[in-house]
């Protein structure tokens, strides 16, 4: 079983390729805003270096967010038209789940936090179970200043991770008991999703093409409506 | 066997849209998911709500396109799609679903100029057009005049200073409370109401480039000082002002480039006292108009397929590394 993983809600854009050796090829790229242009070029660069055939694919998996709204619509567009073109199921994962992977052997409250954006962050809480870890909050999105009140108020020895909990460190560098994050686990990667993706995959945990869907968290920003009345009313 | 298979995808604004074109002239299938309703409720295109329409709709919109055409995707010759002008959260959408499917499906891509898509979208009707064409391009994004003096080589010989003729529609509309989108509201409106209102007709007389923010403004003043005026009668007037211009300046221009042909293209296009306007005139001055069907005037992606075809042809395939472009202009 080959899995192909898109990744692309943060300002990076990677895929890999994986199964059950472990990932066979990976790349990433930072450059902000050029998802669409740099992914389509990856993803055969990718399949070169595991010498693999795009036909040989038997499962797309993509980080369905949240995060930055573009950059995730390029990433699922294109995870579901590859699954689509190629009539194979998918399977999707949460940006959070990805960022909180890399430090899974970690004893404390594992607090995911991606930058939203406008003063905003994603997150979610997760624990160690055996084999790994267990999400026990779902992905939700609020203020730093709410977060950290929220960290305070647990009394839980918190290890923060995410490019979230990087941009608003100032609000969390002074709680007590909250170690920060570490710059270079900030991103979720498509290694990380191949990897989750194929325990999934031995589960059958799939979803058709149809049926995957991004997870925003927010409703269409409504001080964009607001300048569109306003432009309309010019 | 058919030769130029053409799978196109237009997502530039709020219509998601594909079809399948042989050869750049036959339509295989076409099939347009409108998102107008979901905007009427905004009063216009909001770019996030379109964005997002896109990504729900691209997947069932292109499986439902190749159903229709009764072909698999092995007998495809080109994916296309639209990369500019338009939204670019809309345009990304059509972009990266094309790109993927030309990988997985080792075809070749070209990414497309959505106006020179409507600038093709009459050829689909009527192949044999003769050249030198004008061709009056109205939408709710566009108002341009577009001289082709051959296949792919056009001039723009004007547009619009400000709003362009659909956004002046849906304006209008939104002033007298009549809702979104303006123009088929204010056409149906027309045909019960007298033109006896004399708005401006602005620029009229001079040169190729078109203003309706001061029509606009005329309207609502109008308004303001005439509350009991039916909408009927300002519907009628109002429209009768933007027609006027819009021919006058397209036979002026097919005259002075000694053009053979007028054609029109974009929503606006669907207008019918514009449609009845230009078949009227032209023949008066010697020149043949064409009016694609108002389905090939909105935002279709058949029109795509067809411009797709032409350029893939003259140019070659699109790097695997395009991108889309928010602001693409008519290649002159
Ligand atoms: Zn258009």
């Amino acid at each position: 079983m080959l899995i192909l993983g898109i990744e692309s809600s943060t300002s990076q854009v990677g895929c890999a390729i994986g199964g059950h050796e472990g990932v066979l090829a990976s790349a990433h790229s930072s450059r902000g805003k050029r998802h669409a242009e740099n992914l389509t070029p990856q993803i055969e660069f990718v399949c070169e270096q595991a010498r693999v055939g795009l036909q040989e694919i038997s499962v797309v998996a993509v980080d369905i967010g949240p995060g930055l709204y573009t950059g995730l619509r390029v990433g699922v567009t294109s995870a579901v038209s590859i699954a689509f073109g190629l009539n194979i199921p998918m399977i999707g994962v949460t940006s959070l789940d990805l960022v909180a992977y890399p430090i899974r052997h970690c004893q404390k409250l594992i607090v995911a936090a991606v930058d939203a954006r406008r003063d905003e962050i994603f997150h979610a809480n997760y624990r160690q179970v055996p084999g790994g870890i267990q999400r026990i909050s779902e992905p939700a999105v609020t203020s730093p200043e709410d977060l950290s009140a929220e960290l305070l108020a647990s009394n839980d020895e918190v290890q923060l991770v995410g490019d979230g909990a990087i941009r608003y460190a100032d609000h969390f560098k002074d709680l007590k008991g909250v170690e920060p994050a570490e710059p270079g686990l900030a991103f979720p990667s498509a290694s990380s999703l191949v990897q989750l993706a194929h325990a999934k995959a031995l589960r059958e945990d799939f979803v058709k093409p149809s049926e995957l869907k991004p997870l925003y968290l927010r409703k269409p920003d409504a001080l964009e409506i607001d300048k569109q009345k306003r432009r309309v009313d010019r | 066997m058919t030769q130029g298979l053409v799978l196109a995808i237009e997502t530039s604004c709020d219509e998601t849209a594909a079809a399948v074109v042989a050869d750049g002239k036959h339509v295989l299938s076409s099939v347009v998911s409108s998102q107008v309703d979901i905007h009427a409720r905004y009063g216009g295109v909001v770019p996030e709500v379109a964005s997002r329409a896109h990504v729900d709709l691209i997947t069932p919109v292109i499986a439902q396109t190749l159903i229709e055409a009764g072909i698999e995707h092995h007998d495809l010759d080109l994916v296309a799609a639209t990369r500019g002008p338009g939204l670019i959260g809309s345009l990304l959408v059509g972009v990266s679903a094309a790109k993927s499917l030309a990988l997985v499906w080792n075809k070749p891509f070209i990414g497309v100029n959505h106006l020179e898509g409507h600038l093709y979208s009459s050829f689909l009707e009527e192949p044999d057009l003769e050249l030198p064409m004008i061709i009056l391009l109205v939408s709710g994004g566009h108002t341009m005049l577009v001289s082709m003096d051959k296949h792919l080589t056009y001039r723009v010989l004007g547009q619009t200073l400000d709003d362009a003729a659909g956004e002046a529609y849906d304006k209008v509309a939104r002033y007298l409370g009549l809702g979104y989108p303006g123009g088929p509201i204010i056409d149906k409106l027309a045909t019960s109401g007298q033109a006896e209102i004399s708005f401006p007709r602005p620029m009229i007389g001079e040169g190729y480039d078109f203003s309706f923010s001061g029509l606009k403004t005329a309207v609502i003043n109008y308004v303001r000082k005439n509350p009991d005026e039916l909408d009927e009668n300002i519907a009628a007037s109002f429209q009768e002002a933007v027609v006027e211009v819009l021919v006058t300046k397209t036979i002026r221009a097919a005259k002075d480039e000694n053009a053979v042909s007028v054609c029109i293209g974009g929503g606006v296009a669907a207008n019918s006292r514009l449609r009845e306007a230009i078949l009227d005139a032209c023949p008066k001055e010697g020149l043949k108009p064409f009016i694609p069907s108002r389905s090939y005037c909105t935002d279709n992606a058949a029109m795509i397929g067809a411009a797709a075809w032409r350029r893939f042809k003259h140019d070659g395939p699109s790097d695997l590394a395009t991108g889309a472009d928010p602001n693409l202009r008519i290649p002159e």
